[in-house]
């Protein structure tokens, strides 16, 4: 019983680090429709800045997480600039999109290998992870308990720029119909420069959790995959989407490692990935695309 | 000559394989990031029908690339039935899961230390005899009724549908056959190296062979197997400097699709250039792919 609450609580902490790489991911792809590999380089960029600036500027989390937001966020943008804007403005294939993310997610990877090193590296202890009682119910580490808090912050913050900002509904309109909302005068490549931003930051958000969890390295940005997945389990383009299905990917994981075998849980993340294509491949509340003609 | 016929061997498999993911790729517009992972099952079947069950070299690798080809198949039902980002995403959740297999099932693979033991097989004259075949069969396949059908899927795949064309119908073939010619180049490669190693499929095995064909030109066969020359080649002569290799492959990525997303020929092939016809008719078909001025 003890494990199980444990477990619980280890999986929701866990999903809403993926969550909040996936709705980034997720952003991008309601508005340009294709799959940004390089999301998973925004996430390293977050942790070593976070991580440089932890070492540098003195043991400071605030200064050193706003910086590392910050950078996520420019490079996201940067990125956009260099490597997608080319494309988009002269075909609507996507696939070159893809192609092109797949290239910078490489690029920013080796980076970081030939300047930092490929080894691991562990942030300075500014994150409490001593163990916690709940309530003499269970035990579970600060850690956990704390990213699940920031987790949920960032995503109402996120939830209420959607909502309540006139950028928000300007990216709403833009998953809608990228185009028309073009012709009606939104300024379409700041809106682009806008979500990228955002899903930059939040990137970096989960980056720094992640580091924390399982130390920083240059694949770091490879467990977006999961993230991915989470996105597709939740539906597409969809935001809350890829909150819940991020949950359910943490909580899967974490129950399998903790009942079953560690090895196995990467496993079941694939297997909710073709359990879902073959039962509701729009995800839990995608949208059925529209086929204009 | 020991050294210079076994760049050649090299050369015959990189191209194999080459050709395999250029006709998912750049003849049906499926981006895959996953395709090591049937290398790898051809790798081991031959491995370990040679080694441990006595089969003849050749028909272990027929089985290599068959196994590959069924996987392909399986795969490709719940993925490929959608249009989007599913394949991508489901083909790295393939490869990293093809290695948790290998590295994990100690009593067939003998795990993450590798499958030593492996007659060499492979030679020159018969790598050779396996290019020269399995070139001629995809040049055949590509100007038959289902090469046409596969690019009518990559190029507009609404038209294709309402030409009663089953469009995922032909993407699972396409997925199928170029599981094949990556499984037979895994089987091929198993016999030269006559040792191998789960780490040897990973996802930088895939990120070159798709780097190949765009470099080489999304749907030019002759400029896949020209690019696959020129990267093998490279490959060799810097070794020294191979720390920057990923770099390169991924700026080479970006770089394509920014500045000539046709890649090196376009959809043109060499022996297309001294024909006039067919020149002109490979222009046409590029106004299509691109809709570029």
């Amino acid at each position: 019983m003890e494990t199980l609450a444990q477990q619980l609580i280890n999986g929701a902490s866990l999903g809403s680090v993926y969550a909040l790489i996936a709705v980034g991911y997720s952003l991008v792809y309601s508005i340009l429709l294709f799959s940004n590999f390089a999301h998973g380089g925004f996430l390293v960029i977050g942790g070593y800045i976070c991580y440089y600036a932890l070492r540098s500027l003195g043991n400071n989390i605030w200064i050193a997480g706003g910086l590392s937001l910050l950078g996520a966020g420019l490079s996201a943008v940067l990125t956009e600039r260099i490597a997608y804007k080319p494309i988009r403005e002269r075909t609507n294939i996507t696939l070159y999109l893809l192609i092109a993310s797949l290239g910078m997610s490489i690029v920013i990877e080796n980076i970081f290998v030939i300047v930092a090193g490929g080894r691991f590296r562990a942030l300075p202890p500014v994150i409490p992870t001593d163990p916690v009682h709940l309530f003499g119910l269970t035990t579970t580490s600060a850690f956990d308990l704390l990213s699940l808090v920031v987790a949920v912050i960032f995503l109402a913050a996120l939830q209420l720029f959607i909502v309540k900002s006139k950028w928000g509904l300007a990216i709403r309109a833009a998953a809608f119909d990228l185009k028309t909302a073009g012709l009606m005068g939104i300024n379409v490549s700041m809106l682009i420069s806008i979500v990228f931003f955002v899903a930059g930051m939040l990137a970096a958000v989960g980056g720094i959790f992640l580091s924390v969890r399982y130390t920083l390295y240059p694949q770091l940005g490879a467990i977006t995959i999961k993230a991915f997945v989470a996105a597709v389990v939740g539906g597409l383009g969809s935001l809350p989407g890829a909150v819940i299905g991020s949950l359910i990917l943490g909580l899967a994981e974490m129950l399998t490692a903790g009942f079953i075998s560690s090895q196995l849980r990467d496993l079941v993340v694939f297997s909710l990935l073709v359990i879902t294509l073959l039962v509701k491949p729009t995800g839990l509340l995608g949208k059925k695309p529209l086929e204009k003609v | 000559m020991g050294y210079l016929s076994g760049i050649i061997i090299l050369l015959c498999i990189n191209a194999i394989a080459a050709m395999g993911v250029s006709l998912l790729t750049g003849f049906t517009g499926v981006f895959t990031l996953g395709h090591a992972a049937y290398m790898a099952l051809g790798a081991y079947a031959a491995g370990i029908l040679t080694v441990q069950h006595g089969v003849h070299w050749f028909l272990a690798v027929m089985a290599g690339g068959f196994l590959s080809m069924i996987v392909a198949y399986l795969i490709g039902i719940p993925t490929l039935k959608l249009m989007g980002d599913y394949y991508a995403i489901a083909s790295i959740g393939l490869v990293e899961s093809i290695r948790l297999i290998l590295e994990n099932w100690q009593s067939v693979t003998r795990g993450a230390r590798g499958y030593p033991g492996i007659d060499g097989f492979t030679t020159l004259p018969m790598a050779l005899a396996f290019f020269v075949v399995m070139a001629v069969a995809m040049v055949n396949l590509i100007n038959s009724r289902y090469g046409r059908a596969f690019k009518a899927c990559r190029d507009d795949y609404l038209a294709a549908s309402l030409l009663g064309y089953d469009t995922a119908h032909y993407r699972v073939l396409s997925l199928a056959v170029s599981g094949f010619y990556c499984g037979i180049a895994g089987a091929l490669l198993a016999g030269f190296m006559t040792f191998i190693q789960p780490v040897m499929f990973d996802m930088t095995k895939s990120t070159e062979l798709t780097s190949v064909v765009v470099f080489g030109g999304l749907g030019s066969l002759s400029g896949t197997l020209l690019a696959s020359v020129v990267i093998t080649l490279v490959t060799e002569l810097f070794r020294p400097i191979s720390q920057y290799r990923m770099l390169i492959y991924g700026g080479v990525l970006v770089a394509t699709m920014v500045l000539r997303p046709e890649g090196i020929m376009g959809s043109r092939e060499i022996w297309g250039l001294f024909k006039k016809t067919s020149s002109l008719r490979s222009k046409t078909q590029r106004g299509g792919v691109d809709g570029a001025p």
